[in-house]
């Protein structure tokens, strides 16, 4: 929109005086930012903590005993577990703090990254963008003084994840020395992010786009960090190039090295350097990239109900579609090894997977792990429809020869297709990945339909958001959400749990067949289908019958 | 274009619309002819969008008869928007879709997309239709939603408060596609609590408080209900002209005279002032501030005894 533009400094005589009244107001800010997020900020903290907790305590009953340990190894140090976690230092003496080190320690790091990007975001490009950092910049505080209050901010709530960090894996028995890298793995990972978001914050005029952006390096980061460690134990010259390698090689509990973390120090130091420069080059909600015109008129498609609602609908299906088919082709990769790992595997993971057949139990499990996904993928979906209503754009798009029914009805129809389209995709893709590592071409067909069988079920679930929508719309979050927490739990912690009759039968994945561990039985099949079918009748009846947006 | 009857485009009557324990339309009567522009008048929060949202069929009447182009707006929803256009008081547009994509997109849902109007709308409203609806002010977002009612052809304009976001050029431009509206026969409802531009285009209005109607009709026969305030020098002393009927709130300054006089009896100020020897006279028309101000106005003074003679 508007060019950069070099700002003349101010003539005044002093110029470290000048300089420093750049920084006007910093303080102030930094408890004005701390203060906005006094809930969020302990709460990432909060749940890195719980996170090491949780894995502290679990890795003891997952496998109690050595041989236990010794024989999930495999699932670390084979290629396909390399790239999900880590270089896999030390597993051929395996302890309980080196698994902590090499198959989760490196999601610490992950959600620091994540934590640190929308921290930043949140802090600068939103402000600008919403032009509250109008009324803030008014007052007495100096150009810089937003985006340092941010940065001190991330360099707090960082420093209070590594005292966190560390603490509580001391405190779950871990050695000090590497709980210590662990720890700061985690704060300086976030701070490297905090740093190259200052950066991509000054690049845009949208805080989404900025987000995104660092986002996009982030994933990067992971992606270089995967194909190097994947190519050998203990990484390759490859995982030294991405950020998130640098913290997985400190090796803790292993060789406890210092040094990579100098890495993230330097990254950190060198971003924060070139944010502020940018900065200082630019006027207050400019960017450095032009914004780029769109369309002057709409397509075609864009003139029905549903096809406003499939280009309403078509960020979170692509966003939901590739996130769960990547997740499904990984799922499908990692099935050799764990079928190698399988003979001796621990009991607690025999049983979720089954026990008659591994493979055959492991290709159901597949499916319905996957179905369980899209499920939630509907709530998510569906609530679009409600954010429609309640911004008000229903209105708009009511006041035309478009009817209520028609108007869900298009949304639903959109995100069922979705579903399926995405339960699809992913069997298909799942099932090369399958039968690449397997060797077996024909796991694809069972693949396919272990991922087709659960539909009905998908539909269900949607059809049950539906129908909120159309007679309690408020209900659609915390009933569709505790619909799909329900049938997770049901369906994976069912034999482990002991859950009563009735809360089984209320899922409806046990109803249909578990292909390839089941016979594909067509009525049940047919019944739940025509069951999902007569519910979204029932919201269309009652979005009918039901008055707009009347909360205004 | 030319209706068959002239039955009123909107016959509102004894309108009730109730939220919980407030009452948003308190028995609302309303009629809007065809061809009109019929100016809703009313301050914030006294209902004029809860009235224009049981037009839509958003909202469903709890009593009273409600008809739209001599259809009922709940039942009749989906044929009746066929014939109309809507303009929300507090657009909100998809922050993805450019702005000519909203623009398109309504339209076609409505049922027509003239690519040459459209266009000419933009220009004149000088509207960049390439940008992404998150980037445009309210203004912008007014001008998206302006542009894609009056572009469709269509028998009634619903528009509240559409030029709250509108700088005065844009205002102008407005007022011109208004009266073009009217010209060629469609009818405009047009709620404001702007009251210049409600005076420039209302053939006639109606005044909304509390969910209620206080009062309706032309500008020039809502004007009798309230008073012309008149400035004069005369050569001999004016202070007898307090003893009049219908005078009122009447000052002496170095030989100036102010005062106010009900507007139905001017005629006879005029005559007695006549031999006063009047060398300058000035007299404002009564604005449309003024007779809100009778009806929420808290000046008790001059509002009570004006109540009383008028009802």
């Amino acid at each position: 929109m508007t060019a950069p533009t070099v700002s003349a400094r101010p003539a005044v005589g002093d110029p470290g005086q000048a300089r420093a009244s750049q920084f006007a107001g910093t303080g102030t800010l930094v408890r004005f930012q701390l203060r906005r997020d006094r809930i969020r900020l302990p709460a990432w903290v909060g749940g890195l903590g719980l996170f090491v907790i949780y894995i502290g305590s679990a890795l003891p009953q997952l496998a109690p005993t050595e041989e236990d340990l010794a024989s999930v190894v495999p699932l670390f140090t084979q290629p396909v577990g390399r790239m999900f976690t880590g270089p896999a230092f030390g597993m051929d003496d395996p302890t309980y703090d080196r698994f902590f080190a090499a198959g989760y320690a490196p999601y610490l790091y992950l959600l620091a990254a994540l934590m640190s990007i929308l921290l930043v975001t949140r802090h600068t490009r939103l402000e600008e963008q919403t032009g509250r950092a109008e009324l803030v910049r008014a007052n007495v505080t100096g150009r810089y003084a937003g985006l340092a209050a941010a940065l001190i901010v991330a360099l707090i709530t960082n420093a209070l994840a590594v005292v966190v960090v560390t603490g509580l894996a001391i405190a779950v028995g871990f050695a000090a020395g590497g709980s210590l890298l662990v720890g700061l793995g985690t704060g300086l990972t976030g701070m490297a992010f905090a740093g190259i978001t200052a950066v991509t914050v000054q690049l845009s005029e949208y805080s989404r786009a900025a987000a995104g952006m660092a986002g996009a390096v982030l994933g990067a980061s992971f992606v270089v960090r995967a194909l190097g460690d994947m190519a050998a134990v203990g990484g390759s010259t490859l995982s030294w190039v991405s950020p998130l390698g640098w913290p997985a090689q400190t090796a803790p509990y292993v060789y406890d090295r210092w040094a990579p973390l100098m890495l993230l120090v330097a990254l950190t130091a060198v971003a924060v350097v070139l944010a502020y420069v940018l900065q200082g080059r630019r006027d207050l909600g400019a960017s450095l990239m032009a914004t780029r015109p769109g369309p002057a008129g709409a397509n075609p498609s864009l003139g029905t109900p549903v096809g406003l609602a499939a280009r309403l609908q078509r960020g979170g299906f692509l966003a939901w579609g590739t996130g769960i088919a990547l997740l499904g082709i990984v799922d499908g990769a990692f099935t050799q090894a764990l079928i190698d790992a399988g003979e001796d595997m621990p009991p607690a993971l025999q049983e979720m997977f089954g026990t008659e057949g591994l493979l055959d139990g492991y290709v159901a499990f597949l499916g319905s792990f996957v179905s369980v996904v899209i499920a939630a993928y509907t709530v998510f979906a569906m609530q679009t429809f409600l954010a429609e209503e309640g911004r008000g754009r229903l209105d708009a798009v009511l006041a035309t020869p478009v009817s209520r029914v028609a108007s869900l009805a298009s949304h639903t129809l959109v995100v069922a297709v979705g579903a399926v389209l995405i339960a699809l995709v992913t069997g298909l893709l799942t099932g090369v990945a399958v039968a690449g590592v397997t060797g077996d071409w024909t796991l694809i067909g069972e693949v396919l339909g272990s991922h087709a069988g659960q539909l009905p079920a998908v539909l269900l679930v949607l059809a049950v958001c539906a129908a909120l929508c159309g007679w309690a719309p408020r209900l659609v979050a915390p009933v569709g959400w505790a619909l799909v927490g329900l049938v997770f739990v049901v369906q994976f912690f069912d034999d482990l749990l002991d859950l009563p009759g009735w809360l089984v039968a209320l899922s409806p994945f046990g109803h249909l067949a578990e292909i390839p561990l089941e016979q594909f039985a067509l009525m049940p099949f047919l019944v739940i289908t025509a069951l999902a079918v007569g519910i979204v009748g029932v919201g269309l009846a009652g979005i009918r019958a039901r008055e707009i947006n009347v909360a205004r | 274009m030319s209706y068959v009857s002239e039955a009123p485009v909107i016959s509102v009557q004894g309108l009730i619309k109730t939220f919980g324990a407030t009452r948003a339309l308190d028995g609302l009567d309303l009629e809007v002819e065809p061809g009109e522009v019929h100016g809703f008048l009313g301050p914030n929060g006294a209902g004029k969008s809860t009235t224009m949202r049981v037009l839509l069929g958003l909202l469903r009447a709890d009593g009273g008869t409600v008809r739209l182009l001599g259809g009922d707006p709940w039942e009749g929803a989906v044929r009746l928007h066929r014939r109309l256009a809507y303009v929300p008081g507090d657009v909100e547009l998809w922050p993805n879709l450019t702005g000519g994509e909203a623009i398109d997109l309504l339209a076609r849902l409505r049922g027509s997309l003239d690519h040459g109007r459209r266009d000419e709308l933009c220009e004149r409203f000088d509207l960049d239709p390439t940008k992404k609806a998150r980037t445009y002010s309210k203004g912008n977002r007014q001008k998206v939603a302006l542009i894609s009612a009056l572009t469709s052809d269509v028998d009634l304009l619903l528009l509240d408060e559409p030029t709250a976001g509108l700088d005065p050029l844009m205002e102008v431009v407005f007022q011109e596609t208004i009266r073009e509206a009217k010209e060629v026969g469609r009818t405009v409802l047009l709620s404001s609590h702007i009251l210049a531009q409600v005076e420039v285009l209302a053939d006639r209005i109606s005044i909304i408080r509390k969910g209620q109607i206080v009062e309706t009709g032309t500008l020039a026969g809502l004007r009798h209900m309230t008073r012309t305030t008149v400035v004069a020098q005369t050569d001999q002393a004016a202070d007898g002209l307090a003893r009049l009927d219908g005078v009122h709130d009447l000052s002496v300054e170095d030989g100036q005279v102010r005062f106010q006089v009900d507007g139905d009896r001017v005629s006879e100020l005029v005559r007695a002032m006549a031999p006063l020897g009047v060398t300058s006279l000035v007299a404002h028309p009564p604005t449309l501030e003024q007779l809100l101000m009778r009806h929420y106005g808290d000046e008790a003074e001059s509002a009570e005894s004006e109540k009383a003679g008028v009802s």
